[in-house]
């Protein structure tokens, strides 16, 4: 097992992306730690299934907006497991639209939950990290965030945040061996993506070298290479997993 | 709680905070050139010793917000103006700037963080 015995916070764990690393963290030994806002049937079933297989597993409803939360949720982890060395910002929302007709609250929100709710988690743990002297910080960004999808101007604002605030976090934690990267998922078959799968047909899995859409294990097989040891002399990097669809290539 | 007190639990959190060795902590030491602390360091003390007095330190109270040495009014040529002394003097009435103020470039600036500074900060917020 890859992380035994690590202590491990996901935020967005209860579905997606973010599910998919909780539940390998476990498989690989960690204790997670799930956070979720809306989904708490998932994120309840997800904690049961991890003891079930005699892991363990805690979970917090918060919604990552609010800048109170994530003190307090990283001060019960380390109470109840006495640290934390892996934090993932996994959580997320799209709200698309031609940017000339982007409502107010569909730019503040997207903002405010991915680029925002990542900050303020990066925060918490990473004052704890600091004093520790070790730590693993992995952000999931997006493909979006270097390269164009019309409508999405919210979204790939957001996630190009997010990797500038990792390369930025990377430097100043740096000293303190804590190390911060991001994963640029490409399209990964979850319920976020599965609107404009839809709709794209077999357009965009086409445009994909690998001619495959990514799963969920994909991205959580970076993010424990990230989280693991064997990573230990990669930070500020992000790390893009999108089966070479943002290499263009040309048929 | 007497100075000397103040001053070893002040140690055991230099030596937590920056792993030097307990004899490295002298009174005169400065953070900066004798214990090798990083800007990181600064903040990592800050919340340590928050933690081992029990007490509220807001930024910029025990070491001063860089926003001051990028302040025209206090800042002219890398050096610090008569104003500027002023402000620091008012910000920092624990630390001993007689020597600094003779030459008071921003570069001997790290010369003003000795652990007597934090010793004689941490007596002024205990008493209040």
């Amino acid at each position: 097992m890859r992380l035994a015995n690590k202590i491990a916070l996901v935020t967005g764990a209860s579905r997606g992306i973010g599910r998919g690393i909780a539940e390998r963290y476990a498989q690989e030994g960690a204790k997670v730690a799930i956070v979720y806002n809306r989904s708490k049937e998932p994120a309840d079933q997800l904690a049961d299934s991890i003891k079930a297989a005699g892991g363990e597993a805690l979970t917090f409803q918060h919604d990552v907006r609010d800048p109170s939360g994530p003190a307090t949720i990283t001060e019960k982890v380390i109470e109840a497991w006495g640290t934390i060395d892996i934090l993932v910002n996994s959580a997320g929302i799209t709200r698309d639209g031609l940017f000339l007709q982007l409502s107010d609250e569909d730019w503040t929100d997207v903002i405010a939950t991915n680029l925002n709710g990542t900050f303020f988690f990066c925060r918490a743990a990473g004052r704890h990290m600091m004093s520790k002297r070790t730590g693993s910080i992995i952000n999931i960004s997006s493909v979006a965030a270097q390269h164009s999808n019309k409508g999405q101007s919210n979204y790939a604002a957001s996630k190009a945040g997010i990797d500038a605030l990792t390369r930025t976090l990377a430097a100043e934690l740096a000293g303190r061996k804590v190390r911060v990267n991001a994963i640029a998922p490409g399209f990964i078959e979850t319920d976020m993506t599965e609107s404009v799968r839809a709709k794209a047909g077999d357009v965009i899995k086409g445009a994909i070298p690998l001619k495959r859409y990514g799963s969920t294990a994909d991205i959580a097989a970076a993010a424990v290479y990230l989280a693991s040891e064997e990573a230990s002399y990669v930070t500020g990097q992000v790390l893009v997993v999108d089966g070479g669809l943002s290499i263009g290539a040309v048929a | 709680m007497s100075q000397d007190e103040i001053f070893q639990k002040v140690t055991t959190t230099l030596v937590d905070a920056l792993g030097v060795d307990e004899d490295e902590v002298t009174k005169d030491a400065t953070l900066q050139g004798d214990l090798g602390a990083e800007s990181i360091d600064f903040l990592d003390i800050v919340f340590r010793l928050e933690k081992n007095f029990d007490i509220k330190i807001p930024r910029g109270d025990l070491f001063p917000d860089e926003k001051l040495f990028s302040d025209p009014n206090f800042v002219q040529d890398g050096r610090m103006t008569p104003a500027g002394l002023a402000e620091l003097r008012n910000r920092m009435p624990f630390a001993d700037l007689d020597e600094f103020a003779k030459n008071p470039s921003v570069k001997e600036l790290s010369s003003l963080y000795t652990v007597e500074t934090i010793v004689r900060y941490i007596e002024t917020k205990l008493k209040g």
